[in-house]
This record gives C-alpha cells, sequence and structure tokens, in this order.
C-alpha cells in the first residue's frame, strides 16, 4: 500500500515531478554524454596508439623492456609468431628488428632509428602501408629499400628515389653499413619519432646487424581491446618460455597509460558537478513535497503508519521518478552518443595528445554510458532523498496536522 | 494510580500542556485528571482555546503533555517508543477529523482497508470487512471513487467507516460535524450512536455542536484548560 501511495503520489503535483524527471533526465543525459565522448576520445586515441605503434601485446627477450639492448633477442621468432597466431582472439601478429645508427644523405647524416619490419603482417597488423604519405610501401620481399620518416626526410634533404647509407654495429662486433634506396616517407602522428625512424625490410635489417633469424619484438592485434589481459595470460600460458616476456600495452607504454589514467580521472570532476546539480534539483522538489504533505503524514502517522513506513513512502517515491527518468535518459544518452559516434565533435584546429593528431572527437555508445548514470542518479537521488525521508518520518502528528 | 481498572478505557492523571507561542508559554491544559469508561458516549465541549483538541490529541498519543500521565486501555502512553504508539493507535483508536482528512490518492475502499491493510488482515476480509462498514455508514456503490470526488458528508462518513472497520476499542472525534450541514450531522450522529450501542464502542467527541452535545451520555465542559463541569446522563 505505501509503494501505491507512493506511485500515485508522483502524479498529484506532475509539474513538480516533470520538473524532478527533468533534473534526472539532463542529468543522466549529460553523464552519459560525458562518459561516453570520455571512452570515445580515450578509446580512440589508444587505438590508435596501440594499432599504429606498440600494438595491444608485445613479446620480447627476458630484462628488454627494462633495458633495451641490440643482443636481447627472441630466437626463432616465427615459430614464437606462429604459436601466438593460435591463441584465441589473436587478430594478427608482427615481428620487428631495433637498431641505431648514422644515417646519411648526400652530405648530410643524422642519428636513425632503424625498425626492420615484417612488411605484409606489419600492414595486416600496424596498417603499416597507411603511414606512407608519399612514394610507396617496401617491398614485401628484402630489396634494399628504406622508407624514412618525414621529420627524417627534412633534417637529411632526403627525397624518394636518393640513397641513404646506413652506418651502425653488427650483433657480431661488426661495422655494420650498407646502402638503401629511400621508396617512401613516413608519417607516424608522433612528430618524435618521425625525426628518427628509417623502416627497413625485417630481412634487410636482420643483415645489417647480423641476427640472421633474430627479432626484437613481437607485435601482437587482439580483435578486441578489451580482452588484451586475458590474450596476454593465454599467451603466456601457451609460449610457456621463461626467457620471453610478455607484456600488455599498458606496461609497454607506460607512461601513456598513466597521462590517459591520469586525464580521466580530471574528468571525474565534471562528472561531479553534474551529479551536485542533479542532487541539488532533486532535494529542493522533495523538500517541498514533503513540506506541502506535512498535514498528510501527520494522518498517516496518526491512525497507524509507522515512522519507518513514512521514511520508505518518501523514498519510494523518489526511487520512482528515478526509475523512469532512468528510462528516459537511457534512451536520450544512447541517441546523443550515438549522434556524436557518426558525426563527432570536430576541433577548430588539431590537438595532438600522446604524439597522436586528432581534428575530430568520437564518443562511443557502451554499457558504460548506461551502468555510470544509473547508478549515480539512482544513488544521487536517493541519498538526497534520505533528509526529507527522515524529516517526515519525525513529524509529530498533532503539530503535522495543524498545517495547512 | 497504581493500575487502570478494567472498565476505564483512559484515565488522566494531572495532564498539563504549555505551549511555545512567539516565544510566550501557553497553558492549553492545566492538571486534568479525567476518567472514562468503556462505551461511554462523552462529549467535550468549551469555548475555542479551552483546550478541547488539545486534549484529544494527548490522549490518543498524537501529542506529549509537558506534565502528568496517560493510561489508555491499560497502557502508559509516554512509556511507549514511536513504533509502539503507532501500532497502540492502530489497534486501538480510531480517528474522525473535522477536516475529514483522507488520503486522496486511494480510493474509498483502499481509504477504508488501510489501517487493516498496516494491522496485516487478510485481502479477502479486507473487502469483506470495507462491504460491511461502507453498508453501515450509507456509501453503497462509492467504494472506487476518490475523495474528492465524494461531498463532505460523504467523506466525513468515509472517515467514520475508516476508524471503525478495524473495530478499535475507542473513537476519537475532533468536530466532526463542524463542516457539515445539520441534516447531514444529525445523520451522522445518529449512526455514530448506534455503533455506540451496537458495539459497545467508546466515543469521546470535542465539539461546539448543540446537536452532538444533546446526543452525548457524558458531557465534560473545559475551560482555560481545565475541567469545569462533568455531566453524566
Amino acid at each position: 500500500m505505501i509503494l501505491k501511495i507512493a506511485f500515485r503520489n508522483t502524479f498529484r503535483q506532475k509539474r513538480r515531478t516533470i520538473l524532478t524527471a527533468l533534473a534526472m533526465v539532463v542529468g543522466f543525459a549529460l553523464l552519459s554524454l560525458t562518459i561516453g565522448l570520455s571512452d570515445g576520445a580515450y578509446g580512440g586515441i589508444i587505438e590508435m596508439f596501440t594499432r599504429n605503434r606498440t600494438g595491444h601485446i608485445q613479446v620480447h627477450r627476458e630484462g628488454y623492456l627494462d633495458k633495451p639492448s641490440l643482443y636481447k633477442t627472441i630466437d626463432n621468432p616465427s615459430a614464437v609468431g606462429e604459436t601466438i597466431q593460435n591463441t584465441a582472439r589473436v587478430e594478427a601478429w608482427t615481428q620487428r628488428v631495433y637498431g641505431a645508427g648514422l644515417g646519411s644523405v648526400g652530405e648530410k647524416s643524422t642519428a636513425v632509428q632503424i625498425v626492420g619490419v615484417d612488411v605484409a603482417r606489419e600492414i595486416q597488423a600496424t596498417r603499416f602501408d597507411n603511414k606512407v604519405i608519399e612514394g610507396s610501401v617496401l617491398a614485401e620481399i628484402a630489396s634494399h629499400e628504406a622508407v624514412i620518416g618525414k621529420g627524417l626526410a627534412k633534417i637529411l634533404s632526403a627525397e624518394i628515389g636518393d640513397e641513404i647509407v646506413i652506418v651502425s654495429q653488427g650483433a657480431d662486433g661488426s661495422i655494420a653499413n650498407d646502402v638503401y634506396k629511400i621508396v617512401g616517407i613516413a608519417e607516424s602522428g608522433d612528430d618524435i619519432t618521425d625525426r628518427v625512424v628509417c623502416y627497413l625490410h625485417i630481412e634487410d635489417a636482420q643483415e645489417l646487424f647480423v641476427l640472421a633469424g633474430r627479432a626484437h619484438e613481437i607485435v601482437v592485434i587482439v580483435s578486441n581491446i578489451n580482452w588484451v589481459d586475458k590474450v596476454t595470460s593465454a599467451i603466456e600460458t601457451r609460449l610457456n618460455n621463461p626467457t620471453l616476456d610478455v607484456a600488455p600495452w599498458q606496461v609497454v607504454a607506460k607512461s601513456f597509460y598513466r597521462a590517459m589514467k591520469t586525464d580521466q580521472q580530471g574528468d571525474a570532476i565534471s562528472r561531479w558537478v553534474i551529479i551536485l546539480i542533479v542532487a541539488m534539483g532533486v532535494l529542493n522538489t522533495v523538500l517541498m513535497s514533503v513540506l506541502e504533505r506535512t498535514r498528510e503524514y501527520g494522518v498517516l502517522k496518526a491512525v497507524g503508519t509507522k515512522p519507518g513506513q513514512i521514511f520508505w513512502l518518501v523514498v519510494w517515491e523518489v526511487v520512482i521518478i528515478a526509475l523512469g527518468s532512468i528510462c528516459v535518459g537511457a534512451l536520450l544518452g544512447v541517441l546523443i552518443n550515438y549522434l556524436f559516434s557518426i558525426y563527432g565533435i570536430t576541433y577548430p584546429e588539431e590537438i595532438t595528445y600522446g604524439g597522436m593528431k586528432f581534428k575530430t572527437m568520437y564518443a562511443e555508445v557502451n554499457i558504460r554510458c548506461l551502468i555510470i548514470p544509473a547508478i549515480t542518479v539512482m544513488l544521487s537521488a536517493v541519498i538526497v532523498s534520505l533528509f526529507p525521508a527522515v524529516k517526515a518520518a519525525r513529524i509529530m502528528p498533532a503539530k503535522a496536522m495543524r498545517t495547512h | 494510580m497504581e493500575q487502570a481498572q478494567k472498565t476505564d478505557v483512559i484515565v488522566t492523571a494531572g495532564v498539563t500542556k504549555v505551549y511555545e507561542a512567539d516565544g510566550v508559554p501557553v497553558n492549553a491544559l492545566n492538571g486534568v485528571d479525567l476518567t472514562i469508561r468503556s462505551g461511554e458516549f462523552t462529549a467535550l465541549v468549551g469555548p475555542s482555546g479551552s483546550g478541547k483538541t488539545t486534549f484529544l490529541n494527548i490522549i490518543s498519543g498524537l501529542d506529549s503533555p509537558t506534565e502528568g500521565s496517560v493510561w489508555l486501555a491499560g497502557k502508559v502512553l509516554s512509556e511507549m517508543s514511536g513504533n509502539e504508539l503507532s501500532d497502540f493507535r492502530r489497534d486501538n483508536i480510531g480517528f474522525v477529523f473535522q477536516a475529514y482528512n483522507l488520503i486522496p490518492v486511494l480510493t474509498v475502499e483502499e481509504n477504508v482497508e488501510y489501517i487493516m491493510l498496516l494491522a496485516g488482515v487478510s485481502k479477502a476480509e479486507r473487502h469483506d470487512r470495507v462491504i460491511v462498514m461502507l453498508e453501515a455508514v450509507g456509501l453503497e456503490g462509492v467504494a472506487d471513487r476518490t475523495p474528492t470526488q465524494l461531498s463532505g458528508g460523504q467523506q466525513q462518513r468515509v472517515a467514520i467507516a475508516r476508524a471503525m472497520v478495524s473495530e478499535p476499542q475507542i473513537i476519537l472525534a475532533d468536530e466532526p460535524t463542524a463542516n457539515l450541514d445539520s441534516k447531514t450531522g444529525a445523520d451522522l450522529l445518529e449512526m455514530m450512536r448506534h455503533l455506540n450501542v451496537e458495539t459497545g464502542m467508546t466515543f469521546i467527541f470535542s465539539t461546539h455542536d448543540p446537536m452532538v452535545m444533546e446526543g452525548a451520555t457524558r458531557l465534560i465542559t473545559l475551560r482555560d484548560g481545565q475541567i469545569d463541569t462533568d455531566e453524566t446522563r
């Protein structure tokens, strides 16, 4: 009966109920949009970062991540890669060789980072071909070709068709040097990388550094980034090799991950502001309602309704409005997030985050956009209803019935 | 006063109530000693401000006295917690208010059955008792209406039905005929007198209505918060 009275009470003052519900619906939709945009933006950045650079999971020789070295290599990387490929939810893998050296074009020289890539696999895994903004991608078979970063090309005044001489040190201690034809200019989105990177075919890089059949890194792409932790464990179990480290992107790119986390925590402030606005609106209308019905609560108590039942009457009323508001808010939130996931928000100028450039921020429609606002709206509504509910429950019947 | 006698349903001893009105203490009741026995049809009369409503509120536990004690059906009200008082009122007292005070969002049937529902009476029994009670107060056929769809007299009948349906020992009525025309008031008074005779329930009214005073078997006059006269007929 208390629930019935609460339900019918919500229709008594329709305008006030609509105002309360409106505060909750708008609060829900705003929270949902904030989360959707945050998840969409950070999801996009993470996806771009991992897809273009680190991959979702990396495998290295033990200790390589802490202290990279030419000599810390994975033996028989193709066999390791095949084992990884057979792990559930692994979409693609590729292997890389890293080394540092001196690059010269004509009379200009500078320090370069050589990245030996398995071209066909790199295209499949990290969309390597999309990075090449001028010229062509490396041939799929080793042909002594190089693709250099945009910034490096500028430093060396290099153009497509020029030759780049690389001088370094081989893993056997010999002087490593060779000449490669520049076939393409690449832009990764990270200016620092683009100022030093020189991509070679992995076999050319292995030959240069005398690392035949070895690689420094295996990059793994999983079909859904949310499964990274599970797939990491599965790969570890499958490889069962104590000399290899399997690390998810959060470990590989620690500082990037921390920066993302800190930024996301910053977003929580805006959420609290929204919650506060909703809570104040609800508190105000519920207090008004309790004040207006003081006499009625007095009568209910007089005829035998217990203080606890009066308390729940007030709380139920708010919960009923909150439930209705959550349903409407959920529809609105999904719709707004869906629209922003298609059209996005375009900045007047390109912004750079984590070395990557963006012009448009897209929202994401996910379960968090519904669950978090729903819990938040319900909890804040219930919390702010507690004070009026206690006030109503403690009413002295005789005094309450004297009010008009 | 060690214990209330068996037939004494209400006993007050030295009941005093002092209100603060704009910081000034006002004595609404001033040491009232009174015993009401079961089956009495009592009218509390007196000028406005004499303490009639305050006295009704205090003997029903809706308000607490500043001093003195109230025994109701053998229980000391001041010793009860909020929940115990609610249960006690639900099981022992029926209220009829001047302004009817029905629950506006409930239908007539739901208003009448509300107290039984609080007491945990089964649905079938509630329904049967509501039908009988509405018939007794002459409100057959309006069970599905809301209070706003009824006249003042009809609303007061619903209030009486609500007060009596759970068969409490005592009915307290605060100016029950004040908002009614004289014919409706007379009908209601007749009905309550009939129920009093039939069921033996104790009725206590506060009233200004000469008709109610005339029908009462005991007439208590309050003046300045004290009993001025107490006449049994």
